[in-house]
């Protein structure tokens, strides 16, 4: 086994000299990793049961009951989100694979359930074990949280998806599960562990129903695969090409790549890298100017985010057409920038160029744009899936080591 | 009224006399003070107060690391809240009547779940929401309310 790992490392070790000495430049494409670690990346409109995406990048993810070879299903369409942790399936379509996933319990033998917060909107369902495979890699009995859109686990807590705001469909995420895979392994992390008074996250569940919270502890908790990985655990690469037409593309294809600088697809470039170092939250820094007023907010590069999401009230926000709450520039496109400055150790600063367009000039049924812009919240700045046109996104995760690199970390 | 036990003994006393004629505040948001000892106590924080030059700042903060902050005017009225935290705070106690108005605005976001950034404005309430699992941030205020000359800015 090891024999011929080596023998297909020389092999692509001899290949790429080879071309590289012919002068060629694709070296990237032929390579064989000695584990497959490259997963397709496709935007494109959605699933089936929710077409009309836009700027969502999807990946398919193998499953199987912990512990089976047999029972298994490819859940396709799974939206690839760099700003959260963990895998997420929606519960209908999980039932609809066939495989069935055994739940956690607590000491009590009480099951977990989780609420988590997107955004406007909360998942609630319970946790569960699954094998989870993606490319070659693999995590055993990883906790994964499926999304109770039947109603067929204990029902929310009050607190869990007041006002109608639960979002545990295909329609929620216009996806059938969140493959997370940022900065932490963890979804909740050592909050969840400890607290006095247990956060409204992990739950316990009777069997009538009746769900109190309680702390689960790390290995509990609904984790990013990657960090589970027995190698290329310590981040990923995103990789996909810039547009053809910036008014929009049908799809767009490129790579999720396990591992940074762990083999020969995933190497770091010798230079011309920005390296931003993030928080104890998964944040590093974006400052924005307003009106000669410039503001520092904690930041994300996201992809689980369709647009480039601030708030600048000078920009005006599209009142009609298919894009109601995006923005509208008068004088489109408009250009704009901000500053990322990462935190810690890797402390860069990088001035980002972009452009906001009207949204309503946009190529009809299209589902990759690349100058969309939202109105989001003032208190946060979040590079989404625009940014990662035409780039490849390195993240690290927290604590672990890539070269001289230690996450948490995100680089471009 | 639980407002004037000791542990809320940073409150002023105007908030304790606020709360003889406030009758039963349960939330915060366009309510008066005596509401944010009530979201205190439900939240199981302590609650500590700012002066400042055109409102009064009540801030709880949780043991849990939650942190909530709620802003009255002249009149004693709650204008505008804000918090930061590892969860968000319970926001149809601390939105109070003005839940149902930011839900509704909610429902109309083509998919609210994803934008985990998030801005809406409706009947005059404009919420803003942001953050990610471990850190949650957003305010939500009453732009009639607000103290004039107050920028926006100052109550993140």
């Amino acid at each position: 086994m090891r024999v011929t790992q080596i023998l297909v490392l020389l092999a692509t070790t001899l290949l790429s000299a080879c071309i590289g000495g012919s002068g060629t430049t694709a070296a990237t494409n032929n390579t064989v990793p000695a584990t497959p670690n490259s997963l397709t990346v496709s935007v494109d409109s959605g699933p089936a049961a929710a077409t009309g995406a836009i700027n969502h990048a999807y990946v398919t993810v193998k499953i199987c009951t912990a512990g089976s070879k047999t029972q298994c299903a490819s859940i396709d369409h799974v939206l690839l989100d760099t700003g959260s942790w963990g895998l997420r399936l929606v519960g209908s379509v999980l039932a609809a694979s066939g495989v069935a996933l055994s739940g956690e319990t607590d000491a009590q033998g009480l099951a977990i359930e989780e609420c988590v917060t997107f955004g406007g909107g909360q998942t609630w369902g319970p946790v569960a074990f699954a094998d989870v495979s993606l490319a070659g890699e693999s995590a055993a009995k990883l906790p994964v949280q499926i999304m109770d859109d039947a109603g067929t686990s204990a029902p929310p807590p009050a607190a869990c998806g007041a006002g109608g705001t639960l979002i545990n469909g295909v329609s929620g995420f216009d996806a059938n599960g969140v493959l997370g895979v940022g900065v932490f392994a963890q979804d909740c992390g050592a909050a969840c562990v400890n607290a006095a008074a247990p956060l409204p996250i992990y739950y316990g569940c009777t069997a009538a129903g009746v769900c109190t919270a309680e702390n689960a502890a790390l290995s509990a908790q609904v984790t990013n695969p990657v960090a589970m990985f027995a190698a290329d655990n310590n981040g990923i690469i995103v990789s996909l090409p810039n547009l053809v037409n910036a008014n929009g593309d049908a799809s767009v294809q490129g790579e999720l790549i396990f591992g940074i600088a762990t083999q020969v697809d995933n190497a770091l470039p010798a230079t011309g890298l920005t390296v931003l170092g993030a928080n104890a939250s998964g944040d590093f820094t974006a400052t924005y100017t307003i009106n000669g007023v410039a503001t520092a907010l904690p930041a994300l590069i996201d992809s689980g985010i369709d647009s480039y999401a601030f708030n600048d009230p000078t920009i005006a926000v599209c009142a009609t057409g298919a894009f109601i709450g995006y923005y509208c520039p008068v004088a489109a496109p408009q250009a704009a920038f901000a500053v990322n400055s990462g935190v810690g150790v890797n402390n860069a600063t990088n001035t980002v160029d972009f452009a906001i367009a009207d949204p309503n000039t946009f190529v009809a049924n299209a589902a990759a744009f690349i100058d969309l812009a939202g109105g989001g919240g003032s208190t946060t700045f979040t590079w989404g899936m625009p940014f990662f046109y035409g780039r490849k996104i390195y993240i690290g995760i927290d604590q672990r080591v890539a070269a001289t690199y230690t996450g948490p970390y995100y680089a471009y | 009224m639980t407002i004037c036990k000791a542990k809320y003994a940073l409150l002023l006393a105007a908030v304790c006399m606020s709360a003889l004629w406030s009758g039963s505040a349960r939330a915060a948001l366009g309510s008066d003070a005596a509401s944010v000892s009530v979201d205190g106590a439900s939240m199981h924080g302590d609650v500590q107060s700012e002066i400042r030059e055109r409102y009064q700042v009540l801030k709880i903060s949780t043991a849990a690391g939650i942190s909530v902050r709620e802003y009255l005017n002249k009149d004693g009225i709650v204008f505008a809240v804000s918090w930061n935290g590892p969860v968000p705070p319970d926001l149809q106690r601390l939105l109070g009547e003005h839940f149902t108005t930011y839900a509704a605005a909610l429902a109309a976001v083509d998919h609210p779940g994803v934008r985990r950034s998030l801005r809406v404005e409706s009947s005059g309430l404009i919420l803003e929401l942001g953050g990610h699992l471990r850190a949650y941030a957003g305010r939500a205020y009453l732009a009639a309310l607000i103290p004039g000359g107050i920028p926006a800015a100052e109550f993140l």
